[in-house]
């Protein structure tokens, strides 16, 4: 996890010096009176590669993924609950004999 | 709801707990959250966390939720005097605690005492008279009696008040059944179906009461169910597998006097058939033969 936020912080630092680029870019293009049709290139090859760090960060980041899908072989519905709320004691467990000595102290 | 992934955990705590392992109160915890109905274990094993003063301080304010649960399956062990014992410690620290209350009323009830049970309940249902839980108690003590006719009357009174409480249309729904009142339990079912159309067990049971009905129609909703159910389990249920099957051959039954032109898609059973021939293949290859024998018999199967 930590190799990921690494990756993670690294991937928003190169979207931050991306943008820096453009700005300066911007700068740049007044001065000399041209007008601005977009970022140079290794500007957008800099925003693929910070969208590429950023996307492998997220992904790993937070965890193990849950499955979703109600049929899956750990999300089956394997038993309804067992309707405690209706539950009645006069069952043939009375004449079970339970563990005597289970008491409880103090 | 218990899935799949949530009751090997569970085993795997009750195994670990059993053999001396720790973990006593996770599984206590877990039990509570799942809702299942494992008294004994409850009761060893809460009680010997009550019984260790150590581990019971360990547990701070969770503790009387731990004696509210070990009296519950005290009483369902019929181990009666740790249950009272429970209770008291609880009513010591909770005075005029309605959900004490109630647990006098199942002890009463346990020990059969069922007019002094009767009368603790309408005490408690006259300072609350909306209190689901106390309604729930007087049906099951009118079923326990045996009463089977007032805990549907009661039941039904309750459903009119609380109609989305699914756990007690599927205990109408039960009832029903075992008095072979199959209509009624349709009624039930479909209520449960409504307003949990995703959980492939209550598109199970509707199939097999409207199978057991019988009839043309019933059996034409009967397959669609099972066809349902098939769906929702990802063609891993086999009884549903089978009930396509059945279904099948008993409409061909039923209509064979009659035009044939509607002859609906006959993909289903026979890919239902494949299906069934594979799962066995898979779990149990000894009773195939079996399988195939009464399918090719049912002409299921080429």
């Amino acid at each position: 996890m930590g190799f990921g936020l690494a990756i993670g912080v690294f991937g928003v630092v190169i979207l931050a010096h991306a943008a820096y680029s453009t700005i300066q870019y911007r700068g740049l293009l007044k001065i000399l009176e041209e007008e601005f049709s977009g970022p140079p290139v290794n500007v957008v090859v800099e925003l693929l590669l910070g969208l590429g760090f950023c996307m492998c960060a997220a992904l790993s980041v937070p965890g193990k993924f849950l499955s979703i899908h109600p049929d899956s072989e750990e999300n089956r519905i394997v038993s309804l609950p067992a309707n405690l709320d209706f539950m009645i004691f006069n069952h043939r467990g009375k004449v079970f004999p339970s563990e005597t000595g289970l008491k409880l102290k103090c | 709801m218990v899935g799949a992934a949530e009751e090997a955990q569970l085993n795997r705590l009750e195994n670990q707990v059993d053999n001396g392992g720790g973990g006593a109160w996770e599984y206590l915890c877990l039990v509570r959250k799942l809702k299942v109905r494992r008294s004994e274990k409850v009761l060893k094993h809460g009680l010997s966390i009550l019984n260790n003063p150590n581990k019971r301080s360990k547990l701070g304010g969770d503790e009387w939720t731990l004696h509210e649960q070990v009296a519950i399956a005290a009483i369902d062990c019929q181990c009666l005097d740790v249950a009272k014992g429970c209770i008291t410690a609880l009513q010591a620290k909770f005075p005029e605690s309605k959900r004490i209350g109630r647990l006098e009323g199942m002890l009463l009830e346990a020990k059969g005492l069922w007019g002094e049970a009767e009368k603790a309940y309408s005490r408690l249902l006259e300072e609350d008279s909306l209190d689901q839980v106390i309604h729930k108690r007087r049906v099951a003590m009118a079923k326990a009696q045996g009463n089977i006719s007032g805990a549907i009357e009661w039941l039904n009174k309750y459903l009119e008040i609380f109609m989305s409480d699914h756990d007690a249309w599927r205990e109408l729904a039960e009832i029903y059944v075992s008095l072979q009142m199959y209509k009624q339990a349709v009624f039930c079912y479909e209520e449960l179906i409504l307003s949990q159309p995703m959980v492939p067990l209550y598109h199970l049971a509707y199939a097999d009461v409207l199978y057991t009905l019988g009839g043309l129609e019933n059996l034409q909703a009967a397959k669609k169910y099972y066809a349902s159910t098939i769906d929702l389990t990802g063609g891993k249920n086999t009884r549903a597998l089978f009930g396509v099957c059945l279904c099948t051959v008993a409409i061909g039954q039923l209509s064979k006097g009659r035009s044939k032109e509607d002859k609906e898609s006959s993909d289903l059973q026979s890919l239902a058939a494949m299906a069934l021939e594979k799962t066995y293949k898979q779990k149990a290859p000894s009773k195939l033969p079996l399988l195939t024998a009464n399918l090719r018999n049912l002409k299921l199967l080429s």
